[in-house]
């Protein structure tokens, strides 16, 4: 009875933290499906290993305990001290999975031999997924200070960094396929931020202007976001494809072009497409931004003596930096995974494993393609709410 | 110097200024008055271009508006907006700064008139001047929204509706402080309210509008006494006697009065009353007290024993509150006849009923 009713919250607060008791939950799940997939050579089909048939009870135990803690840690989320611990568990919950399944892959790549392949299963996916959420949850919301936060998140992303840098987990196949491609893939990931850099950025230059263009002018207005949407609905392998065609035809009729690397296929309509497709959030946000200022501060800066120009750098620009910031940091995100589709018109980018993965049929060559534009996806879309946040003035902060 | 010839504007259909001709002359508060919609903000945005009239000529220090570049005629032209309009990144430091780092004043400059306008409008600089508006009241930002008008120290100030927001209170000491700084600075100010008893306190001239015209334009006095037609006599309202009055001052009325020294020989007192039903009585450094009855001063030992005390602050009056102060104060009280002090509390005089009539009569003809 008595322990009973301890594991009652207190009044007025809910009974159990949900999202962990969620993310908990998925974690548990994982251990129903297959960890590892073992298979005799790179393309074959292969078997599924479950957790405890591949890692032993131990590896197992620990494991499920970790997990057990999270559901523990939900029904007792109100309680002091217990916050802290279960922060640092879930930060360093993903490395140790990583690190624990990195030990099983090394001897099951030894019992499979040299040409045997070790690939992660959907249970380890899941449990991944679950554990990275988890955190993700857990860092912002029980963190007992900022510097505390700070340090758990940058705990979160170096320490499995680390595990993938040292060869740790080298026996996973798709790290095989990377390795494979040796200075290829260091070289199609730089191109891939290259063209997804430039594209945002000749967006951002091109479509900031054409948003205040918009904003000022009401019969422009009309004209550039229905030139903008129609970009935005085509498909953007279509638009590479209509690309090809006027520049090729381009190239042909003054072959100096070609010096200048203009050509139907390759990085320049790449570029073009990508550059089209940023566009329209960042003209779109700039016009909100711009439109949304309440008209009483135009005002205002007119009634004091501010010229045009005196007002657009005074009030206007920075009152709406945040949200053109949020239009570029949109198109960027935007841009990493439309890059990707950019390989096949041969422009290159970490598509291309995923398109020659899929004309191999060898699953491990595209996800070594898919992983690394999904973290890349990330790391943008990080970096980027950094920047809105740092254009914020002060006063709307609030 | 400022001057609306003729001037009309419209907005489509709207004709939201009609036909309106205007003159203000240096050093002279102006309010304008008038229901919602009837041309006020349009009026005063005509003054400093941010309208240009369809048809008229405005004027400022005798210089046709159009001939000036827009920027230079409103640099020298406070204007506090209807909505206060404090910009949100900035600092209310900054907010106010604002004209004059368009002037190019130097920085030390700047930071100082800051401070000294916060000073001026009640707001201490330590604790404002690096706030944001957002943390600001309605009445603090509107405030602000003031200081911010009168950064660089223009000749001529436009004013909408600039004490809307604040309580009752502290919009009788922003008037009082108006009054005092007006008396001062000697600006030519063009004021938009709402409220008709601000007009009357502030106004040199009011001028009433309605449907974008002007329909009286005149002292205050004149408007009270002799509305021009029924639409100006029902926006004064029933009151008019009563709201004349508080454009009076006591220290116009009051009359001398013999007061008696507590510590005074009773047989001098019998001899200083005379005929007279009462006296007033003060402390020796000329704060009164009380007041003496005749029927008492004969029976009674000393002043001290015969006298009838009052509560200084309910009974007694500054010599500067308004005749409608007075009146009211007499009626709460029951008393016919009030002692007038100075700002120190010292006795100089007295107010009587019969004073606040003669003062409403002698306004009325
Ligand atoms: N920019 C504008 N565009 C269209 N109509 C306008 C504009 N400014 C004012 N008006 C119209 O002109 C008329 C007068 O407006 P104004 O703002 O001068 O009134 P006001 O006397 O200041 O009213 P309030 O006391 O409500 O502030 C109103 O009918 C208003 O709708
Ligand atoms: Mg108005």
């Amino acid at each position: 009875m008595q322990v009973l009713k301890k594991r009652f919250a207190p009044k007025n607060r809910p009974p159990f933290d949900r999202v962990t008791f969620f993310a908990s939950t998925v974690g548990l799940l994982a251990f129903l499906g297959d960890w590892f997939t073992v298979r005799p050579n790179r393309l074959a089909p292969g078997a599924g290993m479950e957790l405890v048939e591949a890692a032993g009870p131990l590896v197992f135990a620990v494991l499920l305990i970790l997990w057990h803690s999270g559901l523990i840690f939900s029904f007792n989320y109100y309680r002091r001290g217990f916050a802290r611990a279960f922060v640092i568990m879930s930060v360093l919950l993903p490395s140790i999975i990583l690190f624990l399944v990195g030990g099983v892959a090394q001897s099951l790549a030894v019992q499979a031999g040299e040409s045997g392949r070790v690939s992660v299963g959907v249970g380890l996916w899941v449990a991944l997924a679950a554990a990275f959420l988890l955190a993700s949850v857990v860092i912002p919301k029980y963190s007992p200070g900022a510097g505390f936060r700070s340090l758990a998140w940058l705990t979160l992303v170096v320490l499995p960094v680390i595990l993938v840098a040292s060869g740790w987990l080298s026996d996973f196949s798709v790290l095989q396929e990377i390795a494979a491609q040796g200075s290829r893939f260091r070289q199609e990931a730089l191109n891939h931020v290259r063209l997804t850099g430039i594209a945002v950025l000749l967006g951002t230059i091109i479509g900031i202007p054409f948003g205040i263009w918009a904003f000022r002018s009401q019969r422009a207005n009309g004209a550039i976001f229905f030139v903008a949407n129609i970009t935005q609905t085509v498909p953007s392998l279509a638009l590479f494809g209509l690309l090809i065609a006027p520049l090729s035809a381009l190239s042909f009729a003054f072959p100096v072009l070609r010096d200048f690397g203009i050509r139907g296929i390759g990085a320049t309509p790449a570029l073009i497409a990508l550059t089209i497709y940023s566009l329209l959030p960042i003209i779109r946000n700039t016009f909100v931004s711009l439109d949304g200022i309440d008209p009483a501060m135009i005002d205002a800066g007119r009634g004091m003596g501010m010229s045009r120009t005196q007002i657009f750098r005074r009030i206007q620009a920075p009152l709406a930096a945040p949200l053109v910031m949020e239009g570029v940091r949109i198109s960027a995100v935007q841009a990493v995974g439309n890059t990707a589709v950019a390989a096949l018109i041969g422009a290159g980018g970490l598509g291309f494993f995923i398109f020659q993965g899929l004309g191999q049929a060898a699953a491990d060559l595209i996800l070594a393609g898919a992983i690394p534009i999904i973290l890349l996806a990330l790391l943008v879309d990080t970096f980027m709410r950094l920047m809105v946040a740092a254009v914020k003035p002060h006063g709307a902060r609030l | 110097m400022i001057k609306l010839e003729r001037v009309t504007k419209r907005y489509g259909n709207v004709i939201a200024v009609d036909d309106l001709s205007l003159e203000i002359s240096d050093s002279c508060t102006c309010v304008l008055i008038g229901p919602s919609g009837c041309g006020k903000t349009t009026t005063l945005r005509l003054i400093n271009r941010l309208a240009d009239p369809d048809s008229g000529t405005v004027l400022v220090r005798g210089v046709d508006t159009r001939k000036l570049k827009p920027e230079d005629l409103r640099r020298s032209i406070g204007y506090a907006i209807q909505s206060v309009g404090l910009f949100p990144h900035l600092t209310v430091g900054a907010n106010i700064g604002v004209v004059p780092s368009l002037l190019h004043w130097d920085k030390m400059r700047i930071k100082n008139r800051i401070e000294e306008l916060l000073q001026l409008v009640g707001l201490p600089s330590n604790i404002y001047a690096n706030k944001y508006p957002n943390e600001l009241s309605g009445g603090e930002a509107q405030r602000v929204g003031v200081a911010r008008a009168l950064a660089a120290d223009p000749p001529i100030l436009l004013m909408d509706e600039p004490f809307g927001a604040v309580d009752p209170l502290t919009r009788e000491k922003l008037q009082t402080e108006f009054l005092h700084i007006q008396r001062q600075l000697k600006k030519t100010i063009v004021l938009v309210t709402h409220d008709l008893d601000e007009a009357i306190r502030l106004a040199d001239r009011i001028g009433v509008m309605k449907a974008g015209r002007i329909i009286q334009f005149d002292t205050p006095e004149a408007i009270l006494s002799r509305p021009a037609d029924d639409f100006v006599r029902g926006f004064v309202g029933t009151d008019r006697a009563l709201k004349r009055l508080s454009r009076m001052i006591v220290k116009d009325f009051i009359k001398p009065v013999s007061s008696l020294r507590v510590g005074q020989a009773i047989s001098e007192v019998r001899a200083a009353i005379g005929k007279q039903p009462s006296v007033w009585v003060t402390d020796e450094g000329g704060q009164p007290l009380g007041w003496l009855d005749r029927e008492d001063a004969q029976h009674g030992k000393s002043i001290e024993n015969s006298m009838v005390k009052i509560n200084l602050s309910e009974i007694a009056l500054n010599e500067n509150s308004t005749l409608r102060v007075a009146l009211s104060r007499m009626l709460g009280q029951g008393f016919r006849g009030l002692p007038v002090v100075d700002s120190a509390g010292r006795l100089i005089g007295e107010i009587t009923l019969s004073d606040v009539e003669a003062a409403t009569a002698q306004r009325e003809s």
